[in-house]
């Protein structure tokens, strides 16, 4: 009942002196109509989230005994090699994946929203095929064109002399594959975001700066660039969760060892490495406590984002 | 307008296109209803499971079966552990050998099979096969499928192309040992130019590790991997074949795996009884042009399945009718004769029908006994909760090598150091 007070004062005064319990009910009812949505997340959401604190407490085999043994989970997760390894590889992957798709994304928005576009509906909603497109198909067709031998890319390599990458077996090359996966499933929609702000941005604002003889570059970067602030600040923070928390991909490019991603966990990301532990070591508590401590990196980095795009932007205002 | 139609027509056929091209899951026949007389049956991909499922179906007209294949064996023994925390399991499972000690370990999640009759059974199975399913408190929760005898399959035409013997006694006399295995290895690559066989980690150390009198467990279950001499042995083995250039390089099951088979890429595969069957799939166009050779070595076991009931099922009688009827003595030669996986009941050893079976795809090669022969004088290694984590530990740490990555004087300590940290001892 004390959340409800503060609204209390902040109503309108002769409802309040009119009809009291007609009153209440109207206080109540915005916060019944949101109601579904916490409950639906209580369940859902944080109820699993709490869970997940309470069983990273605990050996938990997931077909047999729970043994509550503290902390202990963490203090060898933060021991283990393969826990920061994991860690490395996500914001790795993450920053190669994240950085190229926003700006692919803002310039392609850009060229989308020219007003001498033609077949404009086609080209903005065919940007959207990689998104719809499940990721399965998209890692196994990926996977397959940066085969070391067999592949698509490297026979083109081959053509003008440069000789055959393992793509999969080194770091930086599978880093590289997954980061090109994610740009292509993403870019789409992130450029539909944009494009849909720019729209917003009256015409004639570049037709003036056309007129002033600005180029389309020039009308990229002080017309379409400040006025996308907002929703930039949106996708940053998006994909940040998103990109930390990327599964599928290293999943599926490494048949062989599927659960490491690669002999040498080259290419393993938290949430991989959650699931190895958890589900093929069957170490649920170990699993969790690895969930746990990606909760606190996402958490942690999307507000330094926050923090940090939110300055920008009350800097650069005029 | 119009454009606008036509580009929304183009993007809905794309995506349906994407959609069904991945949508390729197995799920079996027609969802059975709540009577008693159906099942549900979780297995996993690549061993078809589906012919034997048909067979049953034959005999027991009025029988539902739900087959799903979840996924490759480890992705059911996955996916099984999520039911049996808390989900909808099935009436039955296939497992694979190396994911057994961990449900074995935890028997109270299975209905104990001697409530249904496999006291009167386990006799008919041999015997090291059976003990890997049997708890310590006696309960049985498997019944096994199949064992995974080895061979070596090569392929006549490249061996013929490298001035190799081509006959198959010949080839078997090329490799008594795995040091031979390699010096052939050697001269194949010397005068072709091309890799011997697919990789050193699955086809030389994993054939090797498996021929042991004890693996990573001594009889009593303590872990031995670093300390085994016969562990450490088999693990030079990859390494010295890791480092003779003689391999393509490629995981076994890989995508590249597969394109280098099919173009005859690598001239020599381990080849475990159920592996047959994948490089039939695999390489149609091949028929004919392999061969089988005996293992360096002579025996070994690689694989073997079994089926268990867990104990929230909602059929169990109807999963145990299928294990009695297919899981006979003459139900796996019959499941042999179709399919080639390897009896575990030796009374059928001898049977005519298996002795005198050839397969055309491996140029008529007497599979039965060539299989059967490898399984003869075996000497069971114990199998522990953690042998597929340490095995995969070692695994790594030679196709590292392999890739050229790894310092092959420091692989097995990095590997034993890894596999500590891995299982938490």
């Amino acid at each position: 009942m004390t959340t409800i007070s503060p609204a209390r004062s902040s109503l309108p005064a002769p409802s309040r002196a009119g009809s009291p319990r007609l009153g209440l009910r109207e206080r109540l009812a915005p916060y019944a109509y949101i109601a579904p949505f916490f409950l639906i997340f209580a369940v859902f959401g944080l109820v699993p989230l709490l869970f997940t604190f309470y069983v990273a407490l605990f050996d938990w085999n997931p077909i047999g005994d729970h043994v509550f043994i503290g902390f202990d989970n963490f203090t060898r997760l933060f021991a283990d090699g393969r826990f920061w390894n994991a860690v490395r590889n996500t914001i790795s992957i993450w920053l190669l994946s994240t950085v190229p798709q926003l700006l692919v994304a803002l310039v392609l928005a850009h060229l989308l929203n020219h007003a001498r576009l033609r077949l404009a509906v086609f080209f903005r909603m065919s940007m959207l095929v990689p998104y719809i497109t499940s990721v399965a198909a998209t890692a196994i067709v990926f996977a397959q064109m940066f085969d070391r031998d067999y592949g698509l890319l490297n026979w083109l390599l081959g053509l003008v002399g440069i000789g055959p990458i393992d793509f999969i077996q080194s770091m930086w090359g599978s880093h590289a594959l997954i980061a090109v996966m994610v740009v292509w499933r993403w870019f789409g929609y992130t450029t539909l975001l944009y494009l849909a702000s720019l729209q917003a941005v009256p015409r004639a604002i570049y037709e003036a700066a056309s007129v002033d003889g600005a180029g389309s570059w020039k009308q990229f970067l002080h017309i379409s660039i400040p006025s996308l602030r907002p929703v930039i600040v949106f996708t940053i923070v998006t994909s940040t969760i998103g990109g930390l928390q990327i599964f599928t991909e290293p999943l599926l490019i490494s048949r062989a060892t599927p659960l490491t991603c690669g002999a040498v966990r080259q290419c393993q990301t938290l949430t991989l490495f959650l699931f190895e532990q958890g589900f093929g070591q069957f170490r649920f508590g170990y699993g969790a406590a690895i969930g746990v401590a990606l909760f606190v990196l996402v958490v942690a980095v999307a507000t330094l984002n926050y923090l940090l795009s939110t300055k920008i932007r009350a800097e650069k205002k005029p | 307008m119009k454009f606008r139609n036509a580009s929304v027509v183009a993007l809905a056929a794309a995506a349906a296109l994407t959609m069904t091209a991945c949508s390729g899951t197995s799920d079996g026949t027609s969802a059975g209803g709540a009577e008693s007389k159906s099942f549900e049956f979780w297995s996993f991909t690549g061993i078809d499971q589906k012919a034997t499922v048909d067979d049953y179906k034959k005999k027991k007209p009025d029988v539902t079966v739900k087959l799903t294949e979840v996924g490759s064996s480890v992705e059911t023994a996955q996916a099984l552990t999520t039911a049996l925390a808390g989900g909808k399991v099935p009436d039955l499972v296939l497992i694979q050998g190396d994911d057994m000690p961990k449900f074995v370990q935890q028997p109270q999640n299975f209905v104990d099979l001697r409530s249904l009759g496999a006291d009167t059974m386990k006799g008919d199975y041999l015997d090291w096969v059976m003990s890997q399913s049997t708890a310590k408190d006696g309960s049985i929760i498997g019944i096994p499928t199949d064992v995974g005898g080895m061979a070596v399959a090569y392929r006549t035409d490249l061996f013929e192309a490298a001035g190799l013997p081509t006959d198959r006694d010949k080839v078997s006399e090329l490799w008594p040992t795995w040091d031979a295995f390699i010096e052939t290895g050697k001269k194949y690559t010397a005068k072709t130019g091309k890799a011997f066989t697919d990789n050193a980690a699955t086809s030389v150390f994993f054939q090797a590790v498996n021929q042991v009198s004890e693996k990573y467990y001594d009889p009593s279950g303590n872990p031995v991997y670093a300390t085994n001499p016969q562990v450490r042995t088999a693990f030079d083995y990859g390494i010295k074949a890791a480092q003779a250039g003689i391999t393509a390089k490629q995981s076994s099951f890989t995508d590249g795996w597969s394109a280098a088979m099919k173009k005859g890429d690598f001239a020599v595969v381990a080849a475990p009884s159920w592996m047959l069957g994948s490089i039939r799939s695999n390489a149609p166009d091949t028929k004919g042009k392999w061969d089988l050779a005996t293992i360096p070595g002579g025996s070994g076991n690689w694989g073997g399945s079994y089926l268990a009931i867990p104990k929230n099922a909602q059929n169990p009688k109807a999963a145990w009718d299928y294990i009695s009827t297919m899981q006979s003595p003459a139900g796996q030669l019959e499941h042999f004769l179709d399919s080639g996986s390897l009896p575990t009941t030796p009374s059928v050893y001898k049977d005519q029908k298996l002795t005198s079976l050839k397969d055309p795809f491996f140029s008529d090669a007497p599979i039965g006994t060539i299989y059967t022969d490898s399984l003869l004088g075996l000497k069971p290694f114990l199998i522990g909760p953690d042998s597929s984590a340490i095995g995969q530990e070692f695994l790594n740490a030679i196709t590292n090598v392999e890739q050229g990555k790894g310092d092959p004087a420091k692989a097995f300590d990095t590997a034993v150091t890894n596999i500590k940290t891995a299982i938490g001892g």
